[in-house]
């Protein structure tokens, strides 16, 4: 949710120094204008899922300098991974600060990223992200800690909010393929995403996704501080 | 030196312990420390306490109705590499007599693993992690300040100085996720012999007394000390020491679901021969073996239940000349509100004197009801009012022509604070 608002900020922002260079060249260029499109993600009942990452990948997609430049943060605070899902570019740095006490021992084995930090409080650490794909992150210390950072190749993407909608604010550019693609923790391949390809950019600002395959939905965790004792 | 002497020289010596074990020439920033120093003042009980010799099965005897330092610790963590590290946990016990010494120091071996299957190692010494009740600071307990008998007893008589080896299966992690946890664990290790002793003698009791490594516990002499049978046994008991040469064991298996289901069996065996006997200490090796199951099943993310049961028979002597079952169980309630913890058990134990020295009476029973309320005023500062009501029944009080039966109601407040 936060993440979909920053997002959303920096694509306005974007918007903003566009629409600047508009007036300043006095370019009457279509592909300037920032087109929200709302996509809503629906499961194969019909119910609206939350959390599912979506974006927009095309060649003709001029990638954000803003978006990828971002201080992405994926952080440790009473035992969980905060945010639990974090959408990157390909190629953005993303540091680990623990807000807690005590030590995080990271590590993540995906093919994209693999990797493994011990996380002091006062020793926080930083990586960037240069390869496409989920990186799984697990803690050490904390068994049921799991976390997500998903590097996309675009720098349109959302994630879905309680009503299951992402909006993605796409530069209004001429294109001829262009694909959505769709991911959530609950797929049985992490490693394969939805995808839908269009021709064009869709004429209407308001999509609907089904997804193809039923989730795994992850029950509600009660881990506390005393489970460390295991 | 007076006890109130000793405990102002505490505190600096824990500063000083800490300073020292900082100064290990590890990465000094892959340490991290945690510490605590708790107050309390606590209503005693009419007669002494065990380690004072007397038949007081309450950690505040009679006369130590002060306020005092019920504990001071310090626990801390090292990083020794990718997979080991070293965990040391050491205490301030003013009573009897004021000492400061580790309860743990171990190296555990733990590496981060692909895939649902994980090795885990501990070597050193270490409680077996067979219950659910102490997974606060230093083994200590978040719900009530005197733990149950069954954990009572583990802390004062209980410690594994030896090696452990886990697998653990993380279910998230199998091809095919569960959120069904599994760990198997087995141990194997030297010392423990005398444990059993204080049972025999004295008989389960509620507290929050931790015993050091090298801690001696006094009895409270008998009259069955003062047969021949049982004059080679010293009045006091070092628990964590090695008689007869032969190694023990433990296996246990910890299942837990969701973070919500948690069971733990373990089957404990000293594997002591007890004919043994140190001439030069008085100490025998008891042949103690108990299982127990303890299980925590979370209502709702505040109101938690922990239970625990525990069964088991030490003997020690020739012909196995004390020889006694003993049992015990309790139930928890608790319920976090806010910055409040809520806590009540329930309990029973016993003693069950099983062999024909009727000259040492080893039977004893009885039971506590304990509620207690703690308040988080802050993230270092703890407060805290404990009330239990205390029924006990030991056969060899009237040795000393004390009844036998002993009903208490004990008060204890407790303040803390947490770095």
């Amino acid at each position: 949710m936060q993440l979909t608002q920053q997002v959303n900020r920096v694509n306005k922002k974007l918007a903003g120094w566009q629409y600047g260079l508009m007036l300043s060249t006095c370019l009457v260029s279509p592909w300037l204008l920032a087109k929200p499109i709302t996509v809503q993600v629906k499961d194969a009942g019909g119910e609206a899922v939350k959390d599912a990452v979506v974006w927009f990948e095309s060649k003709q997609l001029p990638l954000s300098a803003n978006t990828l430049q971002q201080a992405y943060k994926m952080g440790q605070k009473d035992r969980a991974f905060t945010p639990h899902i974090l959408v990157v570019p390909k190629g953005a740095e993303v540091s680990f600060p623990n807000y807690d006490s005590i030590l995080h021992h990271v590590y993540s084995f995906s093919s994209a990223q693999p990797f493994e930090f011990k996380l002091y409080r006062d020793s926080p650490q930083s990586l960037n992200f240069g390869n496409t794909g989920v990186v799984e992150l697990g803690c050490n210390i904390h068994d049921w800690m799991l976390g997500y950072i998903l590097v996309v190749d675009s720098t349109y993407f959302a994630l879905t909010n309680g009503q299951g909608e992402a909006t993605i604010e796409l530069p209004d550019t001429p294109i001829d393929s262009l694909t959505m693609q769709v991911w959530h923790e609950g797929f049985a391949n992490l490693d394969k995403p939805e995808s839908k390809t269009f021709k064009m950019l869709p004429t209407s600002n308001a999509l609907i996704y089904q997804l193809d395959q039923s989730l795994f939905k992850p029950k509600e965790d009660f881990s506390d501080e005393f489970d460390d004792y295991e | 030196m007076n006890k109130a002497t000793l405990n102002i020289l505490a505190v600096p010596s824990m500063y000083l312990l800490f300073a020292g074990l900082s100064g290990i020439p590890i990465l000094s920033h892959a340490a991290q420390h945690k510490g605590q120093i708790q107050v309390s003042w606590q209503s005693s009980s009419a007669y002494p306490s065990w380690y004072a010799w007397g038949a007081s099965v309450n950690r505040f005897g009679q006369g130590d109705d002060g306020v005092n330092i019920s504990r001071a610790l310090l626990q801390s963590r090292f990083e020794l590499g990718d997979s080991w590290s070293a965990h040391s946990s050491v205490q301030y016990v003013p009573d009897p007599e004021a000492k400061v010494g580790f309860t743990e120091l171990f190296a555990e071996y733990k590496p981060v693993v692909e895939g649902a299957y994980q090795p885990q190692i501990r070597v050193g010494g270490f409680y077996p992690k067979m219950s659910l009740e102490n997974p606060d600071i230093g083994w200590s307990s978040p719900y009530n300040y005197g733990y149950s008998a069954i954990n009572a007893w583990l802390g004062e008589e209980l410690r594994v100085i030896g090696i452990e080896a886990s697998i653990k299966r993380n279910g998230k992690r199998l091809v095919k996720p569960s959120l069904h946890n599994w760990q198997w664990v087995a141990g194997l290790y030297k010392g423990n012999d005398p444990l059993g002793a204080v049972l025999a003698w004295r008989g389960f009791a509620p507290h929050d007394r931790q015993s050091v490594f090298n801690e001696v516990l006094a009895l409270r002499p008998t009259a069955g000390f003062m047969t021949p049978q049982l004059s080679k046994q010293a009045w006091q008991i070092e628990p964590f020491t090695e008689i007869d040469g032969r190694f023990g064991y433990y296996v246990g298996a910890h299942w837990s679901y969701q973070n919500r289901h948690d069971l733990r069996a373990y089957w404990y065996d000293n594997n002591g021969d007890p004919e043994v006997l140190n001439y030069k200490t008085g100490q025998y090796a008891w042949d103690t073996k108990f299982w127990s199951l303890a299980y925590k099943y979370k209502i709702t993310k505040q109101t938690h239940v922990i239970a625990q049961a525990m069964a088991g028979n030490t003997a020690m002597g020739v012909s196995r000349g004390v020889d006694n079952d003993f049992d015990s169980q309790f139930i928890l309630l608790t319920h976090r509100w806010q910055q409040f913890r809520v806590s009540g058990r329930v309990e029973q134990f016993r003693v069950q004197d099983m062999d024909h020295w009727a000259f040492d009476p080893n039977e004893s029973d009885g039971g506590a009801v304990t509620a207690t309320v703690k308040w988080r005023y802050s993230k270092s500062w703890r407060f805290g009012a404990e009330f239990q009501y205390l029924e006990t029944k030991v056969a060899n009080r009237a040795d000393d022509n004390l009844p036998t039966r002993q009903i208490e109601q004990l008060w204890r407040l407790s303040g803390e604070y947490r770095f």
